[in-house]
């Protein structure tokens, strides 16, 4: 049978129409997610993961290229010494209780926050003005109001945390459960999905989001589970306060990062040669070296050790079998490593291995706060950057190892929306779900 | 030593000793019955070990036979042969480790990388190059190998397959530990130790008491890995010893207490009539020869004191006899010299009065003469018998000495001083004389008169010794509570067999001597408590010397 030409075009038209309206944002819904690690508190300042639900703002916001953006504050203004900055608030915005936003309800959010960097900060108010001042410059408050503890907050004795994002708690139970909702009166766009209920502890795979943590777990991801990974988000390494720097020389050349990152983190993760990864700085490549065994050998050779050990937290599998693979490669070369979930006090030295989290997108403000100095970097100028990185490596004090991404199991149903990508965070208020 | 130490010793000696040889006797028997027993209990608990060990075996052979034919092992072959990333299994050894009830197990690729280890995960990527290098380990189907742990090594029963993985194949090397626990799951005896010893030439026994037996333990390459030690405790039998021990000791402690009180018993018994006989001996050598010992046993001791008695008679009888005949031949010895020291005299009186009686026939100016010579001679020779009779009579009339202090060095010098004359007489060969006086000899209890007597007669016969001159000394000293006079001269000195007679009376070595002088002599010395002695060779002149109580 010949099917007339009209036929075919309105068959045409509604697979169209189907397949768009497949790929469109659909509003609605109630995600679940499911998180291994616990979160005691709702509280912004603690929650340090890749997947993003924004409950509460902060005045500004660093997007993946390290640029300034503005979220609460709409426009803003320094004087020359950088002592006095002066921040416009963004009009018509409401916290999750009614209360709007203006100088009188930030101002406390702001300070309590500052306070822990710049001591004799003081914070004015007037109308949707904030004027922060302090008698020292502050040419980093940009960067310090994008963290999530300078988020604007308000406390009261029912909510456990009440902010002015596109989500608020409608459900808490401590280090168990928590219930978003979407808050209808958010200033920006609203969320697609309706609610988020967000299991602590869990790792059944059956939510529509799961975390998959690093390490060699042999969790089989049920059928059409995709996953979802970010750009590293922390670095594995080893730190020594009081080890022989030409035993932690003989230790960076002794470790063979490929098997950590291939089979111990099950290629969630980098080869870690430097502090920042390579998306991060662009130069980290420079770091990067191939074990050298012999070399190794021979400055051990000189040295007279006593038993090290090399502690790790005692809940992480991963970072144990980090420390034994570690501890293996150093016998190869002599060197006794003792791993152990606690640290003590041994006569060769005592190393500690650590994930340091990576919480900004800005080069600088990361080698920073990695480092703990105050000194004036600029991401635009990465040759100051890697300059100061390979100061902070030349001693050994901290070895890189293994920089780990962030990976979530996704549901088939669920869809992120790409109009915003960032490699560096999952955002919820970016999700909807397939009806 | 007393008799009763002697008994005591004797006794205690013989209990002591036979103790001794019963407690040794009976110690040794009772360790040769220990050692039987050890050792049969050794042997079995040896093949009880050998027993358990090839249970183990198979069952190690079964399990790891069982990893290897899981799926999961299958499914990781199939990824080798397609050349898949197999870190995904990472962790797949530990899983059937646990499954299988497997201390060791170690997944590992072609080219002998281990792709999983149970026993020690961060091994993964690292090489087992003994599997690939030879195959000797499919001859011994399992065998005992020494495995590198993170915490130190492990002996472990280790059993291998493959499986087959595209052209090459996968190696499934698994085993338990052949450690204490396993050990401790043999049924041992009471007092039985087994332990496992890692370093072959350190195994030493924990209880220094022990018996140790061995059995080496060896890998698939005959390498010695392990000692098996089989510790036998002694601490029973050095129990048993002990006690046999402190038994021997407190028998033989009432061995001797008993060899004391037998001792003093049997002591009191023997030596009591042995003490009245000893008693009795003493008495007659003091000279009581009246003394007679106590009979109051028929035994041997009865008997001897009654020979003793015997013999004490006879030594009376024969002592009274011998007195009476020693009395006799001094009568006659006296008679002897007697007559002929008269015999001397008379003779010229006889010859004199002869003449006297044949002159009486002469002319009276011839008479005259004779009469005066023959009177002359008459009255010479009875001077001469009448001196003879005096010595004599001296000789018997030796008073008792009257004591009171006297100092020998002032009679030697007066006597040096009475003789100075003489020594040094005309037609004579002088004789030299010296004094060595002891400054300290202080004065003694004496008779002085005595005592000068003795010393002349000494003076005078060292100078009759010495006609033809030489050297008289007289020398004192003093030791202790002794005082001694020395008298010695330089002449033809004297034999021995001189020496023995010369102080009997009447014998004389000179032409016209008495026998009387050193008879004298010898007479004073021993009216005052002392000794007298004569030290001399021929041709070296005497020595005489006097030791009297100070």
């Amino acid at each position: 049978m010949r099917l007339p030409g009209w036929v075919w075009l309105a068959l045409c038209s509604l697979s169209i129409t189907h397949a768009i309206a497949a790929t469109r944002p659909h509003y609605g819904g109630s995600l679940t997610v499911e998180l291994s690690t616990g979160q005691a508190a709702p509280d912004p300042s603690q929650w340090n993961t890749a997947l993003s639900i924004p409950i509460t703002e902060t005045l500004v916001r660093l997007n993946p290229r390290g640029v300034v953006e503005p979220v609460l504050s709409v426009a803003w203004q320094h004087d020359p010494d950088l002592k006095r900055w002066r921040f416009s608030l963004r009009q018509k915005v409401t916290f999750h209780d009614g209360e709007p936003l203006n100088g009188a309800t930030a101002a406390p959010s702001l300070l309590g926050a500052l306070k822990k960097k710049y001591a004799n900060v003081s914070v004015q108010t007037g109308g949707q003005a904030i004027v922060i001042q302090s008698s020292e410059p502050m040419p980093d408050i940009l960067s310090d109001l994008a963290e999530p503890p300078s988020a604007i907050v308000r406390q009261n004795d029912t909510d456990p945390l009440i902010g002015t994002g596109p989500f608020r708690i409608t459900a808490w139970e401590p280090g168990r459960r928590w219930v978003v909702a979407a808050f209808d009166d958010y200033w920006g766009s609203r969320p697609y999905l309706d609610s988020i209920a967000i299991e602590f502890g869990a790792a059944g795979a059956r939510a529509d989001i799961f975390d998959i943590p690093a390490g060699p777990s042999r969790r089989i991801l049920p059928e059409g589970i995709g996953t979802w990974s970010s750009e590293p988000r922390s670095l594995v390494a080893i730190t020594a306060a009081d080890a022989n720097p030409t035993l932690l020389e003989a230790l960076a050349l002794v470790v063979d990062r490929a098997p950590i990152v291939n089979v111990l983190a099950q290629r969630r993760g980098e080869a870690a040669f430097s502090l920042l990864p390579q998306w991060l700085s662009g130069y980290a490549f420079l770091f990067q070296s191939m074990p050298d065994v012999s070399r190794a050998k021979q400055l051990v050779s000189k040295l007279r050790l006593g038993p090290i050990s090399l502690s790790y937290p005692p809940n992480d599998p991963f970072r144990r079998s980090v420390a034994e693979r570690i501890a293996l490669n150093a016998r190869d070369a002599g060197i006794a490593i003792q791993p152990t979930p606690n640290t003590v006090n041994n006569p060769g030295g005592n190393l500690r291995l650590v994930e340091l989290q990576l919480t900004s997108a800005d080069a600088a403000v990361e080698l920073k706060r990695l480092s703990g100095q105050a000194i004036p970097l600029d991401s635009a100028k990465p040759e100051a950057l890697y300059e100061f990185e390979r100061s902070l490596l030349a001693d050994h004090r901290v070895i890189p190892l293994v920089y780990l991404r962030e990976t979530y199991g996704i549901a088939p149903r669920v869809h992120i929306e790409s109009s915003k990508p960032d490699a560096f965070a999952l955002h919820l208020e970016d999700v909807w779900l397939q009806p | 030593m007393s008799f009763r130490t002697k008994v005591f010793l004797s006794i205690a000696t013989t209990a002591v000793v036979s103790v001794w040889i019963v407690a040794a006797v009976v110690s040794t028997l009772v360790t040769q019955s220990f050692e039987r027993r050890d050792a049969l209990r050794t042997t079995a608990l040896v093949n009880q070990f050998q027993r358990e060990f090839v249970r183990r075996s198979s069952e190690v052979a079964r399990r790891v036979e069982a990893v290897a034919d899981s799926v999961e092992v299958q499914r990781l072959a199939l990824d080798l042969s397609g050349h898949a990333e197999t870190s995904p299994y990472f962790t797949e050894a530990q899983t059937l480790a646990q499954e299988q009830s497997l201390d060791f197990l170690e997944l590992v690729g072609p080219d002998a990388t281990i792709v999983s280890s149970a026993e020690w995960p961060a091994r993964f990527g690292y090489k087992e190059d003994w599997l690939t290098a030879s195959d000797d380990w499919k001859s011994q189907g399992v065998f005992l190998k020494k495995e590198d742990l993170a915490d130190g090594e492990a002996l472990g029963l280790i059993a291998v397959r493959t499986v087959k993985a595209g052209e090459g194949v996968l190696y499934v090397a698994g085993g338990r530990r052949l450690d204490q626990e396993f050990l401790d799951s043999l049924p041992g005896a009471e007092g039985m130790r087994v332990r496992l010893y890692r370093q072959p030439n350190g195994a030493t026994a924990s209880d220094s008491n022990a018996t140790v037996t061995t059995l080496p333990l060896r890998g698939r390459d005959n390498q010695l890995l392990a000692t098996l030690l089989i510790e036998t405790s002694r601490a029973d039998l050095v129990a048993l010893k002990k006690y046999i021990q402190g038994t021997a000791a407190i028998v033989g402690a009432a061995g001797v207490l008993l060899g004391l009180l037998l001792s003093f018993w049997t002591a009191s018994r023997v030596t009591r009539p042995l003490r009245s006989l000893t008693s009795s001996v003493r008495e007659v050598a003091s000279g009581n020869w009246d003394t007679r010992a106590v009979i109051s046993s028929s035994d041997e001791i009865g008997q001897l004191a009654r020979d003793f008695n015997g013999m004490t008679e006879q030594l009376v009888e024969q002592r009274d006899r011998m007195i009476q005949a020693e009395r006799v031949a001094a009568w006659r010895e006296l008679a002897r010299r007697l007559a002929h020291e008269l015999k001397n005299p008379l003779f010229p009186l006889q010859i004199t009065i002869e003449n006297l009686q044949r002159a009486r026939s002469a002319s009276p100016e011839q008479f005259d003469e004779v009469f005066r010579e023959s009177t002359s001679t008459l009255l010479a020779e009875l001077g001469h018998l009448k001196t003879i009779i005096g010595r004599f009579s001296d000789f018997a009339k030796m008073p008792a000495p009257q004591l009171e202090p006297v100092n020998i060095n002032q009679i030697a010098r007066e006597l040096i001083q009475l003789f100075e004359p003489q020594l040094h007489a005309a037609g004579r060969p002088a004789v030299e004389t010296r004094l060595l006086l002891a400054e300290d000899l202080g004065d003694l209890a004496g008779d002085p008169e005595q005592l000068r007597r003795a010393l002349r007669n000494l003076v005078l016969n060292a100078l009759d010794a010495m006609p033809a001159g030489g050297l008289l000394t007289i020398r004192t000293s003093r030791s202790d509570s002794k005082v001694a006079v020395e008298v010695s001269d330089t002449g033809e000195g004297l034999t021995p067999e001189e020496c023995d007679r010369l102080f009997t009376p009447y014998y004389t070595t000179k032409l016209h001597g008495t026998g009387l002088g050193l008879a004298i002599v010898q007479s004073v010395v021993s009216d005052h408590k002392g000794t007298i002695t004569v030290r001399s060779e021929p041709g070296t002149g005497a020595t005489f010397r006097i030791e009297l109580k100070a």
